[in-house]
């Protein structure tokens, strides 16, 4: 189980994150909703200890203990990973040896071929490189390949459906089956209902909190009804819509 | 081919020229123009129709004449071997090189100094190419871990109308001591170059790399890239030059040095120079830490800090 107790984080005098507290239990989907802009990113690079965020307040409990002082390897030895909303590339390196990083298993092709295939690329992208000469939607899918093939026990997928064309939502969607089925937590930042709706549970982000938490139906219901024509921008105290008093 | 009574010496230097990426068996394939030199002196040479070398013997090293006719295409790449066991001493290898009309090679060059304490290279290339004609020129270099070796590298090149030039240094797997290279590249009427230095430089190395490209001809085209790794107490000047001279060429000059540690010392200066208003050059050049993002993707999936390190720069200097 992974919990945020209080995180805070400030950045140029701005209160980024103003107290996020959660819990995610083993082996469930949560889905973050909220618009450009309210810090859903901050908290996935929050959760994976990079090191210009590190400076945050709060705690971060993985299976009991606190990781705060633990660097993004050592993290990531513990199971936690993270999906880039935009993932790095890399000059020199091929799609095979990218694949296959960090896993201590010893992968077959065919085991590299079928990560492939549930993302939708043939066996030909294996030997290309994972550098600017991949389109951004590939490289994502590359990104989704190795994720599969890393087996983690805690994800943060940062918007795992964009750059990805909207017919391949079932490909996203089998991708968080596989990962759930294999013992993993997710945690899916997103824009799109479809893959929302596979969440246990779903957390609507709104100018560095939580407002809202509970079936993902219910805060979908919430996001429509106040986000989609957001008139506050990031101020949830002010404008018509005051969502804070209507949630409070 | 190779002289029986140099055997043994060629056996010592084909076990660096391997470590250094080379393949012996080429060295010694008859379909395959070769030239071995150690220390001071030719120990093997082979070539093919189509192809002319001659030699000769200088103070400190060997002159090496090359001339490659109209019209032939090399179908395996010119392997030249040049070696120096030695830990001290100096070696000079000066080659010319003449490129028909309509002709294409590629070469493969391994400079292995894998003893060098007090030892000095200096190697002038002059290049010539025909009109039509393409010539890819791959150098990689070998070092001590002494850090004893210096190296001087001169490439100068010039292009006739509508050829092609595609000339790398990499000297990336051992320590490099002290090197200048200076490349240098005229380029004729729809000519295109594309001229790269890859370096990682470890504890006091020092590198001083120049690449010119002199855009002479109207549409002639060029590319100068340097990409330098420096780590420990190294230093780096890296200078890129293009000159535009001439109408609709067009050139790119870029360099990217990434450091680690806090007593490095690097720099780098883009110069631009345009004598016709229908000339385009551009640069781009950076100079930093490794980059993060890439770094923290690495280390997301388990990798140590230092590994993901040596992934990345690995890969850049690849
Ligand atoms: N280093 C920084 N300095 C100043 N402001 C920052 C910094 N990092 C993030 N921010 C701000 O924090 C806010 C949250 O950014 P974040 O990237 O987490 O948003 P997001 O919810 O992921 O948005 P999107 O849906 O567009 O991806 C933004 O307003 C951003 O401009
Ligand atoms: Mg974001």
């Amino acid at each position: 189980m992974l919990e945020l107790i209080d995180i805070k984080l400030e950045r140029e005098n701005r209160k980024v994150l103003k107290g996020i507290s959660a819990k995610f239990e083993d082996r469930k989907i949560y889905a973050i909703l909220g618009n450009n802009g309210v810090g859903k990113s901050t908290l996935a690079y929050i959760i994976m200890g990079l090191e210009s965020y590190r400076d945050h307040e709060g705690e971060i409990i993985f299976d009991g203990k606190k990781i705060n002082e633990k660097s993004v390897s050592e993290r990531a030895k513990l199971g936690i990973t993270l999906v880039w909303q935009e993932p790095a590339r890399f000059e020199g390196l091929t799609v095979k040896e990218y694949l296959t990083l960090g896993s201590k298993k010893r992968f077959s092709e065919m085991e590299l071929l079928e990560a492939l295939r549930i993302v939708g690329l043939s066996g030909d992208y294996l030997y290309r490189f994972a550098d600017n000469s991949l389109s951004g939607g590939e490289r994502k899918r590359i990104e989704l390949a190795s994720i599969l093939l890393l087996n983690p026990k805690f994800v943060v997928l940062d918007e795992p459906d964009s750059g990805i064309d909207i017919i391949s939502t079932n490909m996203i969607e089998e991708v968080l089956r596989k990962l759930k089925n294999a013992g993993a937590t997710l945690l899916v930042i997103t824009h799109r209902e479809e893959i929302a709706k596979m969440a246990d549970e779903a957390y609507l982000m709104c100018d560095g909190e939580f407002l809202e938490s509970g079936t993902v139906d219910k805060i979908i219901e919430f996001y429509k009804s106040h986000c989609d024509n957001c008139n506050h921008i990031n101020k949830p105290e002010e404008g018509e819509l005051s969502v804070r008093n209507k949630v409070r | 081919m190779l002289e029986t009574r140099y055997d043994k010496e060629f056996e010592a230097l084909a076990k660096y020229y391997e470590k250094s990426g080379g393949d012996v068996s080429k060295l010694l394939d008859k379909r395959v123009v070769s030239i071995i030199v150690s220390g001071n002196q030719i120990i093997g040479r082979n070539t093919v129709p189509g192809v002319k070398i001659e030699s000769e013997e200088i103070e400190n090293g060997v002159k090496i004449y090359l001339e490659i006719e109209d019209n032939v295409s090399i179908e395996n790449p010119i392997h030249l071997c040049t070696g120096y066991l030695k830990p001290e001493g100096v070696q000079v290898v000066l080659i010319d090189t003449k490129i028909g009309k309509n002709s294409k090679a590629e070469f493969l060059s391994h400079c292995v100094f894998p003893r060098g304490k007090k030892f000095t290279h200096r190697m002038i290339s002059n290049i010539e190419i025909g009109e039509n004609s393409s010539l890819s020129y791959e150098d990689v270099h070998f070092h001590s871990e002494d850090g004893g070796v210096t190296v001087e590298a001169i490439y100068n090149a010039r292009l006739s109308k509508n050829a092609k030039y595609d000339n790398t240094f990499h000297l990336t797997k051992t320590r490099v001591g002290k090197l200048k290279v200076n490349m240098n590249v005229d380029l004729g009427e729809y000519a295109s170059a594309y001229i790269e230095s890859k370096v990682y430089e470890k504890k006091d190395d020092v590198v001083e790399i120049i690449e010119t490209l002199n855009l002479n001809g109207q549409h002639s085209s060029g590319i100068a890239k340097t990409v330098v790794f420096s780590t420990d107490e190294s230093s780096a000047k890296i200078i890129n030059k293009a000159y535009g001279n001439a109408p609709y060429s067009k050139g790119h000059i870029e360099c990217n040095e990434i450091v680690k540690g806090e007593n490095v010392r690097v720099g780098t200066i883009p110069e631009l120079y345009v004598k016709d208003e229908k000339a385009e050059l551009t640069h781009e050049a950076s100079i930093g830490r490794i980059n993060s993002k890439q770094l923290e993707t690495l280390m997301a999936k388990g990798l140590g800090e230092e590994e993901a390190t040596e992934l990345i720069i690995r890969g850049m200097l690849k």
